[in-house]
């Protein structure tokens, strides 16, 4: 089979044209505009990624005068249980106002009352977050005229699959191009990974591989590729799950319609839940209640008025998910007569909305020297899309600075051979096993066997199945470089696959409500898993885990005295 | 080894009556690259059935010549 | 020109509809600031397809130097133009193009007109007022609605006595946004025309946005038609009044927000359990007192979670206050 190889050089190379991905390319030219930047993108920079239609409204919008970086840190430390790193979350309460401040100045449109104040909204109980972007579809055009400005170089169409890593630093990374097939090597200084949630873990009820939440695209490549980089990757167990339209799979975006007055209900059209702040303990609300003989639960909005319902569709249906309004088309829903069945989503990992992932400090290192990590696909909890655009920020401005006084390496020519073998290798079986039919049959496994409840059994069958797939995924064919991306896709989902089950089973306890809602252990355990689980590849090339302590909190939280209330009366 | 080939309803429908031979916006803005030119017509279709219904290709194609449908599976 | 920019500015200028098409989203595409004036001039094709790419274009690239020229495609007979230049000069008017809006107001072009009015919203430059006044009696009713909505817009106006007139305006649309207006303007007679416009107007909206706007003043003059607005047949408007009592706590209103707390509707329910929770002073009517928390208690068992919660914390909050006393 005839390869081409195509060979790449760059200061500092960005993986992933997404939020976090775009922002740290650009602020890695404003750091040092002599440099050379490079976004690696598996699909086009102008529509990629989670936010490829745009996003609603920002749900952790620190605006002084309405709340502080410390509320911030505090609602963030309590609503993950107390396991964060606050240090971590404190970057984004702190550079979050910046980052709004230049996004607007860049075009992008937050709301604004009529003095001109951003106009934010009371979602949650305490505190006021949520800053509405009516025109946010315009998001990525926006970005990357941005990257376009700052001479940020871009390559559309090629999918990274590792990072290289050597005397103990990253110094490039691996790929192919998607279209051509073409073998892609590119040797940097310093490496970011941006490459989003691991979205397509768990198999959605509909049985459509691409009916996620996330940008299907998310799939946990860039975990995947840190923790063969020797990275390590932090709290797996906290799984992403979310409260969806059902079938849909999308948003139900409640805070968009709340302040307008929609409620999210049970059958019986009262609202259910206690919780103050969308978390896992708010998960096992919805779970519960839908289990509970008063679901299933809808977003109701039979009780407004016709100009608000209408407002709200103007929002939702230019935004972030457009079919919405077809969907419901479709199934013959009218928001005035129709409540909007939801239901709990698969399971995925994401620290955007939860806090699984790549393991960050405040300065969006990994544990590896030279790689550095941001937005979902980064372990700092909650941080959403500011989170996504403050780390990029960290990253790419770290990761100049880092680069400053090193050199280029070689990458080792046998690794690089193995990787092309391993790449290429469903090409040489155009008959094998379709990806589609793979990648199916593991994702079902991964909702027989982790999705919540856990129980401990399932998960063991699950981690051995998951082990096991490895040989399975050496009969999977293909037929063009497309399929080819598939199939690496396979992998990486697997990998993550066989992450989530490890980690499921060492931490010893209940925590973060539905996310690590472990039967076997239904108590959360401070004594003894009062810590992080953080996992990594050892020397023997496999999965090992440990436990890390959580840094001393620099903001006092008590959380004896604020948890939050999940009594269902 | 043995495959068999079956029809699949895909959700990304074009119309080629509207659909411009020189142009490929649809085919560029795809995040999961399932957009394709047909060499013989020249004209746009969906080649895989792996679809996000986000509905770039819809809006930036300068002649409505595509309307996305949701997946059959999730409708 | 640029290699990359060349054969695409090449096609633009081709007779084929379709390939100045897809010539002008290629330039949409590439972003490339050197194609600004190609496109400023494709603003006149002859086919309103390529105008509307070329807009969608110039808003990308996001040169305030368009300005101009989209603010002429505001005059456009075609609909899909009109909308997409609107919305690209949404994103482009600054405080440098003030008074190209405000000549724009003196046109005799209604959609000019309309959407420079629209377009003031962004600037908030009180300099606007006297150029937007006489539109409060056009004869058009969606102008006179976009000019008092673009008053609250102008940053530093406390005053503005020609706008009172529109709290009486014919059209409903044009009240509901005149009353909204008021709760930023600072004329002597302002809360009672909006303590008027909560009992009388026969919109529910209109009151339902005066009492809005009454919890902007928080003036105890509105106390009398709060209490009435408590009575409403509509519940947003119901919901609104008590939201403004929860900032102006009077223990004559106990009766009433208790009848409250048991309303038909959730929300309304929950904003009377919030307002009763101010009542942190029990040795004014000891007896009332008794009924508030009777009534809280109560409402611990509604069967709407949001409810249960707030009147939870309402209890919690009197309770706290009498362990001070």
């Amino acid at each position: 089979m005839e390869i081409n190889t195509r060979w790449l050089k760059t200061d500092v190379l960005v993986i992933g044209g997404g939020t976090a991905g775009t922002m740290a390319g650009i602020k890695a030219k404003q750091a040092n505009p002599d440099g050379d930047v490079l976004i690696l993108e598996k699909a086009n920079i102008r529509r990629s990624g989670a936010i490829a239609m745009g996003m609603d409204g920002v749900n952790t919008a620190v605006i002084p005068g309405h709340s502080t970086p410390e509320q911030y840190v505090r609602e963030v430390t309590i609503a993950n249980d107390g396991i964060v790193n606050q240090k971590a979350v404190l970057q984004t309460g702190k550079l979050g106002y910046e980052t709004i401040q230049e996004l607007e100045s860049w075009g992008v449109k937050f709301q604004k009352d009529e003095q001109g104040d951003y106009d934010l909204k009371q979602v949650h109980r305490v505190g006021k977050y949520v800053l509405p972007m009516p025109e946010g579809k315009d998001l990525k055009p926006i970005l990357t005229r941005q990257v376009k400005r700052h001479k940020v170089n871009v390559t559309n169409r090629v999918m990274a699959t590792r990072v290289i890593v050597r005397d103990g630093r990253a110094i490039g990374a691996i790929g192919f191009d998607v279209r051509t097939g073409d073998f892609v090597v590119i040797q940097a200084k310093a490496v970011i990974l941006c490459t989003g949630a691991c979205g397509r873990l768990g198999l959605p009820a509909s049985g459509y591989l691409y009916g996620t939440y996330e940008n299907p695209t998310n799939a946990g490549d860039g975990y995947s590729m840190a923790y063969h980089a020797g990275a390590e990757l932090s709290n797996l167990e906290c799984y992403q799950i979310n409260p969806l339209i059902k079938d849909y799979n999308g948003p139900a975006c409640a805070y968009v319609a709340s302040p307008f007055g929609a409620h999210t209900v049970n059958a019986e059209g009262h609202r259910f839940i206690s919780c103050d702040y969308w978390s896992g303990q708010m998960m096992l609300e919805v779970w519960k209640e839908l289990n509970s003989g008063k679901g299933p639960i809808q977003l109701k909005m039979t009780h407004l008025d016709e100009d608000t319902i209408a407002e709200i569709e103007s929002i939702l249906w230019a935004n972030e998910r457009p079919s919405r309004e077809r969907f419901h088309a479709g199934r013959g829903e009218n928001y005035r007569t129709h409540g909007i069945e939801m239901n709990v989503s698969e399971i995925g990992l994401c620290s955007g909305h939860s806090a699984s992932g790549v393991w960050v400090n405040e300065q969006a290192e990994t544990t590896v020297p030279g790689l550095y990590a941001a937005g979902d696909m980064a372990s700092v909890p909650h941080n959403y899309m500011i989170g996504a655009f403050v780390y990029g920020r960290l990253a790419g401005e770290n990761a100049v600075t880092y680069s400053r006084d090193i050199e280029h390496l070689q990458p080792d020519p046998d690794f690089l051979e193995a990787e092309k073998q391993r790449i290429f290798a469903p090409l040489t079986r155009p008959n094998g096993i379709p990806h589609t039919q793979v990648e199916y049959k593991l994702r079902r496994f991964v909702n027989d066997y982790l999705q919540p409840p856990k129980v401990d059994h399932k998960m063991e069958i699950g981690l051995n199945s998951f082990v096991n797939y490895q040989a399975t995924l050496e009969q999977m064919g293909a037929r063009d470089p497309h399929e080819l991306m598939r199939c690496m896709e396979v992998h990486f989902i697997r990998d993550c696959a066989e992450m989530a089950a490890r980690s499921s089973l060492y931490r010893r306890e209940s925590r973060w409500g539905l996310y690590h809602y472990r039967v076997d252990y239904p108590e959360k355990n401070d004594q003894e898993w009062f810590c992080h689980t953080h996992l990594k590849k050892d020397e023997s090339q496999t999965m090992t885990l440990f436990k890390r302590s959580v840094e001393p909190y620099i903001i006092p939280v008590d959380l004896n005295k604020e948890i939050y209330d999940v009594a269902v009366r | 080894m043995a495959l068999a080939f079956q029809r699949v309803d895909v959700p990304v429908i074009v119309d080629e009556s509207k659909c411009l031979e020189k142009c490929t916006a649809c085919i560029e803005v795809c995040p999961l690259d399932v957009l394709a030119k047909n060499p013989e017509t020249g004209k746009a279709y969906m080649k895989y059935d792996e679809c996000w219904f986000c509905l770039p290709c819809e809006k930036e194609c300068p002649t409505n010549a595509i309307t996305v449908q949701i997946p059959f599976l999730l409708r | 020109m640029s290699d990359e920019l060349d054969p695409w500015l090449e096609m633009l200028k081709s007779e084929e509809v379709s390939d100045r098409l897809v010539a002008i989203k290629t330039l949409q595409h590439l972003g490339d600031e050197a194609a600004l004036d190609p496109l400023i001039a494709a603003l006149k094709d002859e086919n309103s397809t390529v105008q509307k790419l070329a807009i969608t274009a110039l808003w990308e690239l996001a040169n305030p130097d368009a300005v101009p020229a989209l603010l002429e495609c505001l005059t456009s007979p075609d609909q899909g133009v009109r909308s997409e230049a609107q919305s690209a000069l949404g994103e482009l008017v600054s405080l440098d193009h003030l008074l190209k809006l405000l000549d724009a107001l003196h046109s005799d072009n209604f959609h000019l007109q309309l959407n420079s009015l629209l377009l003031l919203r962004k600037i908030h430059d009180a300099q606007a007022l006297p150029y937007i006044l006489p539109f409060f009696q056009s004869d058009q009713v969606e102008l006179r609605e976009a000019a008092i909505t673009t008053l609250r817009y102008l940053n530093q106006v406390e005053r503005c006595f020609p706008a009172l007139v529109t709290v009486s305006d014919p059209s409903e649309v044009v009240r509901r946004s005149a009353v909204l207006t008021l709760g930023h303007l600072y004329d002597p007679e302002v809360i009672p025309r909006l303590n008027q416009s909560l009992i009388c107007d026969p919109d529910w909206q209109v009151r339902r946005n005066a009492a809005q706007s009454l919890a902007i003043h928080a003036d105890l003059t509105s106390m009398s038609a709060l209490k009435t607005a408590l009575e409403d047949e509509h519940w947003q408007v119901r919901k609104a009044a008590l939201q403004t009592l929860q900032k102006m706590p009077d223990e004559q209103l106990i009766p009433a927000l208790i009848k409250a707390v048991a309303d038909e509707y959730s929300d309304v329910r929950k904003e009377a359990a919030i307002a009763l929770g101010n009542f942190t002073n029990p040795t004014a009517m000891p007896l009332a007192h008794g009924y508030v928390l009777a009534a809280l208690q109560q409402a611990l068992d509604d069967p709407d979670r949001e409810v249960s919660i707030r009147a939870e914390r309402a209890i919690q909050k009197i309770q706290a206050s009498k362990q001070k006393i």
